[in-house]
């Protein structure tokens, strides 16, 4: 694992836990930011780069299972792993079922911690992957033309050049140049290349 | 509406038309027996009573016209003689005069009937307000009751809970104190460790560590220093005492638990028992939390009567024991070994402390505490101390 281009972030109330945990990660060559308060993690600013988040259930004010409920409905995605003194299954259900990557009862082990804090990362590169991803199709598919994008929608419905000719009024070596574009712009080595961007792209086969 | 008004207007000048015709015809059918005014007079002053001004002084005009024509002017007809003119006058001016009196007199009355009608209005108001004054006052009052009886309800309740929960709350929020610090010390030592690891070791971070590693240990061993000082602050008073007394004291503190738990008691106490040297409360507490095991250990029993038997008498010559005998679930032979272990319980919802300090408290009085269980049903706990000689005490 590149460990270079991670973050790892951790909300404690406690001064030496936080210490502690920034020490350990430090120690295996992970950023650590630590923050006291929910709030205070959301008022910093937060590098772009593969990251998770250490949170204790038990903070002042909102409650880590708050604060994990508060993060998804301001669709902030980051894997948590919940840390806790005294954790009951029904809270840790709760925290697994919203999406924590693990549930750790203090004191934990260093390996525990660290397999999860591994774990959560490339979770979140994943997503993080395939986010990107989506976006750079899209831009891709921002660069087409109106006719372009047409002729996009009827190629991945399996027609022909001639058919699409006759759908858009044109010529076939029109269509022809067309689709060339659209293959060379959306960077598609091949046709069920192009159909599958597409289904990334949620662009549906129009009939016109 | 406005027709209303000329219609009465009318009928008023027609009561004074008609009051001063009938007047004339009754004095001219008495004539020459009677003086012709005093009936007009009585006309005039009807008419202003119930007419008002306008035709009391239509009354007098007209009167004074009829008198004129009937019985002043012996021609039967309207003369413009001197003599006449003062007779005329000498009857209208008072005429006038008392029209305006009337006038004045119905006005004072119609006010004060009106005052009247007012005061009543009023008092009916305010009565009304005042019932629904009393109204509210009332239902201010049964809520306030009901206030009262929630409050004393949740007191109660609250007494009660405190009781059961203090000892585990303490333990929970105790247990916190110390697993913070242990979390920093355990997971900072992982770090130093990995520093250490290193080639070529870093050292600075390794001190660092282990700074935080010290200072941590510290705080915690601060949270135990805390606990000890809790439990140094009940002191050890030592005080000549008769056991018999704290076993009533406590059974008086239980009246309650035991009513409700169905049980019946049956005390056993030696007379003339020898004093025993100790602290009140503490010996107190291990008595109540032999009775309160009892009575718990019994919660099950459905088919026999719940009894429980406290019991004191002298051991030898220089010990006395007290002991409590329940006829509940009774003890298994692993559970006698492991009994006054701490954290060692039987009860779901037991933290294991009470037989624990219980020993802890007979032993420190230079006692012994144990359980045995009965031939047929239950265990009895029972407790020896050493009775305090003349010497002593």
């Amino acid at each position: 694992m590149n460990t270079e281009e991670a973050v790892v972030y951790v909300i404690d109330d406690d001064e030496a836990v936080r210490g502690a945990l920034k020490d350990l990660l430090e120690s295996v060559g992970l950023r650590g930011n630590i923050y006291t308060s929910g709030q205070e993690f959301l008022a910093a600013k937060r590098a772009d780069l593969p990251s998770c988040l250490i949170l204790d259930i038990r903070l002042p004010g909102t409650s880590g299972l708050d604060f994990q409920r508060e993060l998804g409905m301001a669709n902030i995605k980051i894997p948590i792993i919940f840390i806790t003194g005294h954790g009951d299954i029904p809270m840790t259900v709760q925290a697994m079922k919203a999406g924590a990557v693990d549930f750790l009862t203090k004191p934990f082990r260093d390996q525990e911690l660290l397999d999860a804090i591994h774990k959560a990362i490339d979770r979140d590169r994943e997503q993080r992957h395939q986010r990107s991803e989506v976006i750079q199709l899209r831009e891709r598919y921002e660069g087409l033309t109106p006719r372009e994008r047409e002729v996009l929608a009827l190629v991945i419905q399996g027609l022909l050049n001639k058919q699409i000719a006759a759908e858009l009024g044109t010529s076939e070596t029109t269509v022809k140049i067309h689709r060339g574009q659209v293959m060379r712009k959306m960077q598609a080595e091949s046709l069920p290349d192009l159909v599958r961007m597409a289904e990334r792209l949620c662009i549906p086969a129009q009939k016109y | 509406m406005v027709r209303n008004r000329v219609v009465l207007v009318l009928l008023k000048y027609g009561i004074a038309a008609i009051a001063v015709t009938l007047a004339l015809l009754i004095t001219q059918s008495l004539q020459p027996t009677v003086f012709p005014t005093p009936l007009f007079f009585a006309a005039i002053v009807v008419s202003t009573w119930f007419g008002g001004i306008g035709p009391g002084i239509f009354a007098v005009f007209f009167a004074t016209l009829l008198l004129d024509y009937y019985f002043v002017s012996a021609s039967r007809m309207f003369s413009i003689h001197p003599a006449a003119l003062l007779y005329l006058a000498q009857f209208s001016f008072p005429a006038l005069l008392s029209s305006w009196f009337v006038k004045k007199r119905k006005d004072a009355e119609q006010a004060l009937k009106e005052a009247r009608d007012q005061l009543d209005a009023k008092v009916q108001q305010r009565t009304a307000e005042l019932r629904e004054a009393n109204q509210q006052l009332q239902a201010e009052i049964a809520e306030r009751q009901r206030a009262e009886e929630a409050f004393h309800k949740t007191q109660a309740d609250l007494a009660h809970l405190t009781r059961v929960m203090t000892m585990s709350e303490l333990a929970t929020s105790i247990a916190h104190e110390v697993n913070q610090p242990l979390t920093a010390i355990i997971t900072t030592g992982d770090a130093c460790a990995r520093w250490l690891a290193v080639d070529p070791p870093n050292l600075r971070r390794v001190r660092e560590s282990l700074s935080r590693i010290i200072t941590e240990g510290t705080r915690a061993s601060e949270v135990v220093k805390r606990i000890r000082g809790l439990s140094k602050k009940t002191t050890f008073q030592k005080s000549p005492l008769q056991m018999n007394e704290l076993i009533h004291e406590v059974i008086a503190l239980m009246e309650h638990e035991l009513v409700t738990n169905k049980i019946h008691l049956q005390i056993e106490l030696a007379s003339k028992l020898p004093f025993v040297y100790g602290d009140r409360v503490q010996l107190q507490q291990v008595i109540l939390n032999l009775v309160v095991n009892g009575i718990e250990a019994m919660n099950e029993v459905r088919d026999r009567a719940r009894e429980l038997l406290i019991k004191s008498e002298k051991a030898d010559l220089d010990r006395l024991q007290v002991s409590v005998l329940d006829c509940g679930c009774g003890l298994e032979q692993n559970q006698v070994e492991h009994l006054f272990e701490a954290f060692f319980t039987t009860k779901p919802g037991g933290i294991g402390m009470g037989l624990s300090i219980s020993r802890t408290i007979i032993e420190s009085h230079g006692g012994r505490l144990w359980a045995t269980t009965n031939p047929d049903h239950g265990a009895t706990f029972q407790f020896a101390l050493p009775a305090a000689d003349g010497s002593d005490s």
